[in-house]
């Protein structure tokens, strides 16, 4: 579903990120770990078209994004570490807006309030305005837009830094139910924990290149921990 | 502890290219203002002054005439552009320069630069004056607007106040530091315009103008240093240093842009001055009307110029007339003029909400270029239009002839040209322009104090982090 | 799908700007602001037409007065005063019947003071030379002539920019600092797109009160507007407001193209704004009174006075010659259609249309120099939108240097023929006859051709939207190429 084909981008003189391949496949929650600066989130916008690779192609669905980056963008769902919003506007207001971008389609209040509830915001939030929101409250709306989408693929930049553990965990859920119903997702974390809960694949990076891919069953038996510090202090 | 902090501060001016640029620009604009401004000052000074004299030389040469026509063909008296102007011309563009001097009218004075120029003058003079009072402010905002605010966002601002740094030792450092940041630029222009002062003023006046240009400069501070500390105080209070740059910009707009022609607006109101046409036509009434008073009460008759009048007798109607006139003439020049004054006046008044007009008035007072010294100048040119009259209808009485049908016939010679003196003006002393400017002082060191008290509620000992 | 997308955008872009009070708040400032102007218009321009009816009225009752006075005198009921007397050409064609040459406002002077607050729009023309009266100015006070006025040019030239930067300074880097520009980008939706939504509320609605407002307030009370040809020019003007504001609309857009913060994006719009409305304009009044410099008024001055001595030696005779009046009353009368002008009348005449013929090769030149500054103004003017609609506007309402320069070339004209009516009557001792008062030349004004004034108007327009285009192109190809991060 989400393809990165030898994909290389240079800020400069800088390069972020060198010839890296990587594949999620629907139903596959692919977690991206690496330091700060090791080029997770320039993947991601990779895959939004924010920006152009400087060498290699980024496929999604099949479709090459540079293409065509409108349709492709139909594809998918992006939710960032902070779910931004207009602060003026109430949640479903903001829902109701970014609904219609993605699919083109007005939704129905009843239609909107179901998706809040099921992104896990209670319906007496869901006209306050989005100013007064928490974080996680944030987030659920951003993922509220990822259900009206029903995007076949979710990117997900550190989603659960700075959710306390009951919002990170109602987090994991959905993503659990996301990954049933067959939605490829891309997730970069620092989280060593959750990734090891949630992911069936994980990535490391280290400065622009993948340096390490593994399934879920190389996972059974390795210490991620000790892994990932090997490869950072390498 | 100040010095400290205004270095560093001045250093980010110069590092972030703020200096470069921007003070680049406004140092190049002024520096062309002051030359192109001393070019037209040294110019127009020349020409007036030789003007004048060649003036005066041909009305001595006159041939032989009838006084009374020698009064109708006049002199022109050119008022002279004071040294000052090179940096503010003031209402130079909007009033004329030379007056007429002919028989029975007092006249206006003519040629206005502003009416040989395009529609585009009507966007104002370019000079050093208008650029310091328009653009230095917003030159001060670019420089200040994040002197707090930016420190607070980028967290500095708790780490100097956790090294103990008192909040009001940095507000007198980045006050320090917008003053040399402004001062920087400003230097080269009052050397330049100093040097052009010193040359163009007459070698008698050149305390009368020195004394003036450390005024001019004394206001300019006064000024600029309110701007300072306004832009200071509405950072330190902004939530942000984008709000901070949106208040102080809608500041400057209001504050050079709207307030003064709304003001001008309001002084008319309140003031209201006739049109040409209401002006015209009432002093010709009022003139009328009092000349067929003095008519009938000196001569017993009841039209001007009539032949009831023996042409023996013109001599003496003339001066009647000419006497009568001059009542009528002050006094309704003299009211449109106080209606002018007191136009301005009010908006002088209103500068303790708008420092721009406060520091506008005293400018042009210093200057010499205010409308107080224009009138001292038409006044002076009307007494000498008097002079010449009086001198003239006075020949005319003692010629007048025995066989009362003659008047025209006689013709005076250039000893009579003689006695009228050369018209020596002078422009008025700076004791006379600060009798009335007086009050653009005060209003600024007021609007100063309110200012720094402003400054200080806003930077308080315990400043919100 | 595509056109859907825009109205999305569109909608939600006037819910946000209503929610945060930016487009209720700015629109009510503008609507005052710009309302204020035009009863400020509205106002002046009546007291203006008021004055010159003032004036016609008056110079009909003279009229009426000296033709009255004429049929006594034939009736030999009355023996006129010397200097006022009906049936003399030199009183008549001198102050006594001298006629207004005016300039009528137009339709849409209430739009733009332009230059009427200083040049008058009337002069008395008599047979003394227009030295005499050409220089006059209109009553105001300096300080308030260099202030300028508060009309409709101003609102539009000075303040319709700083409207449009508040509310589009941050139009892209606001949601950029928000976070909400990627969530925004994440959806199937161009930035280009985005931004002609965002630009496309905001300019429809500050430009429709820019318009709306003094548009209908002259419909409403100035019933002249109400004509064909006003409502044309009305339509003029709507397009020359529009085209401006979309030039400050593109300029933001360029503002908002480099990824840079709301902070900067206001500095580089104000900068923007004072480079090419406050400093361009006045730099360019000053480079073109450089490039034509005006002739000297007091090498005007030296070489009037010069002129006129010349002319008193000349007709140094019958300067000396006097008045018989005393001696013989009867010559205050008109004899067989002949009335013996004095000497003294007559030369006066002669040393005026001598001064008037000698001087005239100095005034061409003024003439030729103010046209000279103007053409230069219309060629450079392009430089800075401003100067473009601040000339056309003050053009378009009338009160245009162009137009009051057509109207001093008219004056002079009438002028010329005022003094060809009564010179054979005044050097021939012709006496008026009531025949000669019908006859007298009157002052018609002639207006502007409408399609001098759109041809021109479309220069402008075209030039302000070739700006637009290119700003706008420069603003959208940045667009393209910038990133939402």
């Amino acid at each position: 579903m989400l393809e990165a084909l030898n994909v290389s981008k240079d800020f400069g003189a800088n390069r972020a990120l060198d010839k890296v391949t990587l594949r999620v496949k629907p139903g596959e929650i692919y977690c991206l770990l690496g330091a700060n600066g090791a080029g997770k989130t320039t993947l991601i916008n990779l895959f939004l078209d924010f920006i152009e690779p400087t060498s290699g192609e980024v496929r999604i669905n099949g479709r090459k994004v540079a293409d065509d980056p409108l349709s492709t963008k139909r594809d998918i769902a992006y939710i960032p570490e902070q779910v931004m919003l207009y602060g003026v506007l109430s949640g479903i207001e903001n829902l109701k807006y970014f609904a219609a971008l993605a699919t083109g389609e007005r939704h129905s209040r009843e239609q909107l309030l179901a998706l809040l509830t099921e992104a896990g915001l209670p319906e007496a939030a869901a006209d306050g305005r989005v100013s007064t929101y928490s974080k996680g409250m944030r987030q659920k709306v951003g993922i509220a837009i990822a259900l009206a989408k029903n995007a076949k693929a979710l990117l997900l930049d550190e989603p659960t830094s700075g959710l306390d553990p009951k919002a990170a965990s109602e987090f994991s859920q959905l993503l659990a139910k996301a990954r049933d119903r067959g939605v490829a997702v891309l997730t970069t974390t620092h989280d060593l924990f959750h990734a090891k809960q949630t992911g069936t694949r994980i990535g490391i990076m280290k400065q622009g290149r993948l340096v390490a891919d593994l399934s879920s069953q190389d996972l059974s038996h390795t210490d991620l921990e000790t892994l990932y510090l090997q490869h950072m202090a390498a | 502890m100040i010095r400290l902090i205004a270095q560093r501060e001045f250093t980010e001016f110069v590092r972030d290219g703020r200096l470069l640029w921007a003070g680049g620009i406004m140092l190049l604009l002024i520096v062309t203002a002051l030359g192109v401004g001393w070019q037209r000052q040294s110019h127009l000074h020349a020409e007036r002054h030789a003007a004048q004299h060649l003036d005066y030389e041909d009305w001595l040469k006159q041939d032989e005439r009838h006084p009374h026509d020698a009064a109708h063909q006049g002199m022109h008296v050119f008022k002279p552009e004071p040294p000052l102007s090179i940096i503010d011309p003031g209402i130079g563009p909007y009033v004329g320069s030379t007056i007429w001097l002919q028989a029975h009218r007092q006249s206006e004075v003519k040629f206005r630069p502003a009416q040989d120029a395009t529609g585009l003058q009507r966007f104002g003079t370019f000079s050093a004056a208008w650029l310091v009072q328009i653009l230095a402010p917003l030159l001060i905002i670019v420089f200040g607007f994040n002197a707090f605010a930016g420190e607070r966002e980028l967290g500095t601002l708790r780490q100097l106040m956790s090294l103990g740094v008192s909040s009001r030792a940095l507000l007198w450092g980045k006050a320090l530091a917008l003053a040399m940041g402004i001062g920087v630029l400003l230097v080269p222009g009052v050397v330049v315009a100093a040097a052009a002062v010193v040359i163009e003023s007459e070698p008698g006046r050149l305390l009368d103008s020195a004394l003036r240009f450390l005024m001019l400069g004394l206001a300019y501070a006064v000024y600029l240093a309110i701007t300072v500390f306004v832009v200071l105080a509405v950072s330190a209070r902004a939530s942000s240093s984008r709000v901070a740059l949106i208040s102080l910009l809608a500041l400057w707009i209001v504050g050079v842009l709207l307030a003064p022609r709304v003001m001008s607006d309001l002084s008319r109101h309140v003031y209201p001055s006739p049109s040409r046409t209401e002006f015209a036509s009432d002093l010709s009434t009022d003139l009328k009307s009092e000349h067929d008073k003095a008519w009938r009460e000196q001569f017993g008759v009841s039209t001007g110029w009539g032949p009831d009048l023996p042409l023996s007798k013109w001599g003496v109607a003339l001066q009647v007339n000419d006497h009568v006139g001059y009542g009528v003439l002050d006094r309704h020049f003299g009211a449109l003029w106080d209606t002018f004054e007191k136009q301005q006046r009010m908006q002088e008044w209103a500068g303790l909400l708008i420092p721009v007009l406060a520091v506008r008035s005293l400018s042009m007072g210093l200057s010499g270029t205010d409308f107080v010294q224009h009138r001292d100048f038409s006044v002076a040119a009307e007494r000498q239009r008097r002079v010449v009259q009086d001198i003239m209808s006075h020949d005319l009485i003692d010629h007048a002839d025995p066989l009362g049908d003659r008047h025209f016939a006689y013709q005076a010679d250039k000893e009579l040209w003689a006695k009228v003196p050369p018209f020596d003006y002078q422009t008025p002393s700076l004791a006379v322009v600060l009798r009335h400017h007086w009050s653009g002082f005060a209003i600024l060191s007021a609007v100063l104090a309110a200012a720094v008290a402003l400054a200080l509620l806003f930077v308080p000992r315990r400043l919100p982090l | 799908m595509k056109a859907r997308t825009f109205w999305l955008v569109f909608a939600h872009e006037a819910r946000v700007l209503i929610a945060d009070r930016t487009l209720p708040l700015v629109l009510t400032l503008f609507a005052l602001l710009i309302g204020y102007a035009i009863t400020n218009g509205i106002v002046e321009i009546r007291a203006r037409d008021a004055a010159v009816a003032s004036i016609l009225t008056k110079q009909n009752e003279r009229n009426a007065r000296n033709i009255d006075q004429l049929q006594r005198i034939n009736a030999g009921i009355e023996t006129p005063a010397p200097f006022s007397n009906a049936a003399d050409p030199a009183n008549v064609g001198g102050g006594l019947g001298g006629r207004f040459a005016y300039v009528p406002t137009s339709a849409l002077a209430p739009m733009a003071f332009g230059q009427s607050d200083m040049i008058p729009n009337y002069y008395q023309v008599t047979y003394r030379s227009r030295v005499n009266f050409m220089y006059d100015s209109e009553i105001e006070n300096p300080w308030n002539l260099l202030s300028g006025r508060f009309d409709v040019a101003f609102v539009i030239v000075y303040l319709l920019p700083l409207f449009i930067f508040a509310m589009s300074y941050n139009l892209l880097s606001a949601e950029r600092e928000q976070g909400t520009l990627r969530m925004l980008l994440s959806q199937p939706l161009t930035l280009t797109k985005l931004v002609l939504a965002k630009v496309s509320i905001r300019a429809g609605t500050i430009l429709t009160c820019a318009i709306l407002i003094p548009v209908a307030a002259l419909l409403i009370f100035r019933p002249e507007t109400r004509d064909a040809v006003s409502l044309v020019q009305l339509a003029a003007w709507a397009v020359l407001v529009c085209a401006y504001g979309l030039f400050w609309f593109a300029v933001a857009v360029i503002a908002n193209a480099f990824s840079r913060s709301s902070a900067a994006n206001a500095l580089v719009l104000v900068g923007s704004w004072v480079v090419l409305v406050l400093i361009v304009p006045v730099l360019l009044n000053l480079a073109v009174s450089v490039a034509s410099p005006a002739p000297s008024r007091t090498e005007l001055a030296t070489q009037t006075r010069l002129i006129t001595v010349d002319g008193l030696r000349r007709y140094q005779k019958l300067f000396s010659a006097d008045y018989r009046y005393s001696d013989k009353p009867d010559l205050l009368l008109p004899k067989d259609g002949r009335f013996e002008v004095q000497s003294r009348p007559k030369a006066a005449f002669m040393l005026q249309r001598d001064v008037e013929a000698d001087i005239q090769k100095l005034l061409d030149r003024f003439d030729a120099q103010l046209e000279g500054q103007q053409s230069l103004v219309d060629r450079w003017g392009v430089i800075s939108p401003a100067i473009i609609v601040h000339e056309g506007l003050a053009a378009l309402a009338g009160n245009g240097s162009q137009r009051y320069l057509h109207f001093q070339r008219q004056v002079a004209t009438f002028h010329a023929t005022w003094k060809q009516f009564f010179e054979p009557r005044i050097l021939e001792s012709r006496a008026m006859t009531e025949a000669d008062f019908a006859a007298m030349p009157t002052w018609k004004w002639q207006e502007e051709t409408l399609r001098r004034q759109l041809s021109d108007l479309s220069v402008r327009a075209i030039q302000i939207l070739a700006l637009v285009l290119v700003v706008a192109g420069i603003g959208f190809w940045r667009l393209k190429k910038s990133s939402a991060v």
